[in-house]
């Protein structure tokens, strides 16, 4: 059983000195990264610059009720780094439920729980993860992240991306009018330090994201809007250099905001100054081991479709290549997941009618731009690093690796085929490397908000001319938002598709939609009849 | 392919079904008899896929996989290929322990390559001797000729395969379990090692093309089931079911490479000045062992250069230094492993390997491997998340039967709670 949680808080965001509620993330047997932010004075507001060092007490206890407190400690912090805390607590117990808080100044913050991973060594019966990506502030309420805090049942959240976006107010935002749910704050672009820094306090006072966080760690990854659009190694769609300046100079501020915000460990530390390296595993006992992928700091610029396959072009960069060739060997632990920003599965868009991708060539790259049948911001745009990934796991036969993706504001199910153009799903004996399932977003645009078709008709005519022509996708789902949750067992992996009634419905329902399975050794997907733990 | 058995004081018995086995007598003239009521039983689907185990092709299989303890990470061992494993099931050791890396090796001593299949060539003893010493009675039950011939008269009861089908030196899995159900009535060992091998036959043998070879290898799949539940029916209907551990694995997987997918690296071999004429090559279907001839001053380099030669050759996974701790391969592995890629195989000349199915690379590595009979001992309707491994089979059956192991210890791990 679970333990409840410590402090039932109603949907008001907490105000005065913990404004922006606490977080945990990266859990490993021992240690489990605690983050928090503190307002010590009015003036010291995020991005501001202002306010004094301040000390900040952090306690671990087993229970609620802080009367068997495990670690406790201080740190300080000021103004340099955006009143923000982050400790990185070890001596813990594995696969243990803690309860955490913080307190400053003679405030209290309210009390997060989180859990460690299971020891190195240890054989869970399961692990089960929940899995949230796109969630743009402007297009709507976070009721995924709420639903998903309700839930008991899981032991950690995996954010593959989009985590925040980086557009003013007005320039994209709900449906196809981009009409503002909620306006961005600051009310501009995000580009300077102080403008990350302001834009990730507003996502942090979101109070279904504080819930969220306050209920589980956090495993994330970045995607593009964390800096700015469709961004690569040296520079982003969204990015003009002649108003907004030198690309680098901005990605170095946007993770140093990342850095400071976010309860994750870069180049495997909570410390600020030692870099901003963001692939990372981490490990479930024998059952599970996560890779976390940047697919975004290294990669080269996209293409055309004449240089999708340009050998010398690279999504991973080679050191983060090599790296992730040897996550996935078998020597390791049973399910080998691939935290996966961008999709990897091929799909072929070209039966898409070119008005439709015309009408919805949009600013979410979710279609491909008209008359090109890939999207080329995925790996379809960068298929010699695909080939070096799919080749490594064919020639080796590495079992059970599962790609766990976001970005496409879209619910996917797939096999990765060796070869796509000669697949038939009905064969037995087809040739897969893994398979990919891909969450939906938690409110950015889908394929119905931007086609406008509020019957869902367009997108559904879309997801089924896409499945006939890529046999190898069993399961799309165009027209909702919501979040996953991931099931691992040793038999198999589920992962259930959840879906919410209106993102611009703060008070929005939640229901179950689809399920599907991989076996393990089978690298094959089918439907399964029912959610882990029951419908909701 | 010799079989070359050295016959001893053998002694044969004719079994129910018109079986033969072989047995070495006690004095008196009596043959031996099982002890206690536990009965293990290893049956091998020779060169099965995990992933063709599954309820409408492997009815069977797939129930007792569904019922017993299912290891879904279970691999194959260096070189993956039939010999080497089933050795390492028996004996529960590493090629660089038992003398047996691969199915061929270039020998020295003869100044050629050879199948290992001399009782002399394993080294190490095996589990089958260990249970003979503490009492208990063995029997085997070998489709195939080479592994008849390696495992020699360690056990009380051999079958020598028959009839054996000529290009394939093995005997069909409906003799096979004759012959298995055979010295069950008759003799009741103990512990009974069978090897099915049609599976794996058909993978190999068949040259009609991979769409073919599919449609053989499912008929056979199906056929292979068929056998194994002839010895689950007896085993329940006699009642030896509930005191039985009945491990079911492969020894190695199968990949299919296409006509043209082969892959030769001796032209290479023999462009290098160094290595022109001083390399031996031991063909293994997707590997092969390079054994260095020349002085033993220069092997370093000769292993550098071997390793280089072969990598630029396309179709080359790796080129392992044999030394590679990992590969725990001893020095009848000679100087150089090579691995080829998935859906290729490697043929040194036109005649040589023109077969689809190949194994020894590392795509062949995953096996299904589970626990299943109704012993008390064995779980019911688990899957763990810990890998096993062919090596693993003796030292689950020493923890079964209660016998010791190797001095310095078994490589594998026993996978019974």
């Amino acid at each position: 059983m679970l333990p409840v949680l410590g402090q039932a808080t109603a949907r008001a965001a907490e105000s005065g000195v913990f404004a922006h509620g606490v977080a945990s993330g990266d859990p490993m047997p021992q240690r489990v990264l605690l983050w928090t932010r503190v307002t010590p004075t009015p003036a010291a507001t995020p991005g501001s610059g202002k306010g004094p060092t301040v000390q900040v007490h952090w306690e671990v206890a087993r229970d609620a009720g802080f009367r068997r407190v495990v670690r406790r400690g201080q740190v300080s912090t000021g103004p340099s780094r955006d009143h923000t805390v982050k400790v990185d607590v070890d001596g813990l117990e594995p696969a243990t439920w803690y309860h955490y808080r913080f307190t400053s100044g003679g405030a209290t913050s309210r009390t997060g729980r989180t859990r460690t991973a299971p020891a190195r060594r240890a054989t869970p019966d399961n692990l089960r993860f929940g899995v949230v990506s796109c969630a743009n502030l402007q297009a709507g309420w976070f009721s995924a992240y709420r639903h998903l805090a309700a839930r008991d049942d899981l032991h950690a959240v995996l954010h593959l991306g989009d985590y925040l976006y980086e557009y003013a107010p007005g320039e994209y935002g709900y449906g196809q009018s981009n009409e503002d749910i909620r306006p961005h704050q600051p009310a501009k672009e995000m580009v300077a330090l102080g403008d990350y820094r302001q834009r990730h306090a507003q996502y942090k006072a979101d109070p279904d994201l504080q819930e969220l966080h306050a209920a589980y760690p956090f495993i994330v990854t970045w995607d593009d809007h964390e800096v700015t659009n469709d961004q690569w190694k040296d520079g982003a769609e969204n990015h003009q250099p002649d108003t907004e300046g030198d690309y680098r100079r901005r990605r170095a501020r946007a993770h140093r905001a990342y850095d400071e915000w976010m309860p994750v460990r870069m180049s495997g530390t909570a410390d600020l100054r030692d870099g901003t390296r963001l692939f990372r595993r981490l490990r479930f006992g024998a059952l599970a081991e996560i890779s976390m992928l940047d697919l975004r700091t290294y990669r080269d610029e996209q293409a055309d479709q004449t240089g999708v396959s340009d050998p010398e072009r690279t999504i991973t960069g080679t050191e983060q290549m090599r790296w992730l060739r040897d996550s996935l060997m078998r020597r390791g632990p049973q399910w080998k997941l691939v935290g996966n920003p961008v999709m990897i599965a091929p799909v072929n868009f070209a039966t898409l009618p070119d008005e439709l991708t015309g009408a919805v060539n949009d600013v979410t790259g979710l279609l491909p731009e008209d008359g090109v049948p890939y999207n080329t911001d995925q790996w379809d745009g960068y298929t010699t690093d695909r080939n070096k990934v799919l080749r490594h796991l064919l020639n080796h036969s590495v079992e059970d690796v599962v790609f766990v993706t976001g970005d496409i504001h879209s619910g996917w199910a797939c096999e990765l085929p060796k070869d796509a153009s000669d697949y038939l799903y009905e064969n037995p004996g087809r040739v897969t490397a893994g398979v990919e399932f891909v969450c939906s977003s938690v409110t950015s645009n889908n394929l119905k908000d931007i086609t406008g078709d509020p019957t869902g008709v367009t997108s559904t005519a879309v997801e089924e001319g896409i499945k006939a022509n890529n046999r190898h996708i069993r399961y799309l789902n165009f027209n909702d938002h919501g979040y996953s949750v991931l099931d691992l067992t040793p038999e198999r992996a589920q992962m259930d598709w959840f879906v919410i009634s209106d993102r611009a419905d703060p008070d929005a329902t939640v229901r179950w939609d689809a399920s599907w399975v991989t076996r393990s050794g089978t690298s094959r997907i089918e439907p399964a009849d029912s959610p882990v733990g029951g419908a909701r | 392919m010799s079989a070359g058995v050295s016959v001893g004081r053998r002694t044969f018995l004719a079994g129910g079904a018109g079986a033969i086995f072989s047995t070495v007598l006690l004095p008196g003239g009596v043959a031996a008899a099982a002890q206690g009521r536990k009965r293990a039983y290893v049956v091998v689907v020779d060169g099965c896929k995990p992933e063709e185990i599954t309820p409408t092709l492997t009815p069977t299989l797939a129930a007792l996989r569904a019922g017993g303890l299912n290891h879904p990470q279970a691999h194959s061992m260096p070189v993956m290929e039939t010999i080497p494993n089933h050795v390492m099931m028996m004996t529960g050791v590493r090629p660089d322990r038992s003398g047996v890396p691969a199915n061929v090796i270039y020998d020295r001593g003869l100044g050629e390559t050879r199948t290992l299949d001399q009782p002399s060539d394993l080294r190490a003893q095996t589990v089958i001797q260990r249970l003979n010493k503490a009492g208990f009675t063995t029997g085997t039950v070998l489709s195939k000729e080479y592994l008849y011939g390696i495992f020699g008269e360690r056990a009380t009861y051999r079958w020598e395969p028959a009839p054996v089908i000529p290009v394939s030196g093995h005997a069909p899995d409906l003799a096979t379990m004759d012959a298995t159900l055979a010295m069950v009535d008759e003799h009741d060992p103990n512990l009974v090692f069978v090897n099915l091998g049609d599976v794996d036959r058909v993978g190999h043998t068949d040259f009609t093309g991979a769409l073919d070879a599919r449609v053989a290898r499912h008929a056979a799949l199906a056929s292979t089931d068929l056998q194994v539940s002839r010895l689950v029916d007896r085993l329940q209907s006699t009642g030896a079911w509930e005191h039985s551990l009945v491990v079911v694995l492969a020894d190695h997987s199968m990949d299919w490479s296409p006509l043209h997918g082969t892959v030769s690296v001796g032209a290479a071999l023999e462009a290098d000045p160094l290595l022109a004429g001083r390399v031996a090559i031991a063909e293994n279907g997707g590997a092969e062992l390079l054994y260095w001839l020349g002085p033993a001053r220069q092997r370093d380099e000769a292993v550098a250069r071997m390793r280089e030669a072969a990598r630029s050759v396309d179709g080359v996974l790796h080129a392992h230094p044999r030394t590679k701790r990992f590969l725990r391969l001893g020095p009848e592995a000679g100087d150089v492993v090579l691995y080829c890629e998935q859906g290729r195989r490697f043929s040194e000349d036109p005649f040589s390997n023109p077969i689809p199915g190949n194994h020894g690379h590392p795509t062949t590595i995953p096996i299904p491997f589970f626990l299943t009979g109704g012993h008390a001992r064995v779980p019911r309707g688990r899957s763990s998340s810990l890998q096993a491994r062919t090596v693993d089979v003796a030292p689950t059956l020493s923890s079964f039967f209660g016998v010791g192991g190797p001095r310095g210890g078994y490589d594998g791990t026993n996978r019974l709670p």
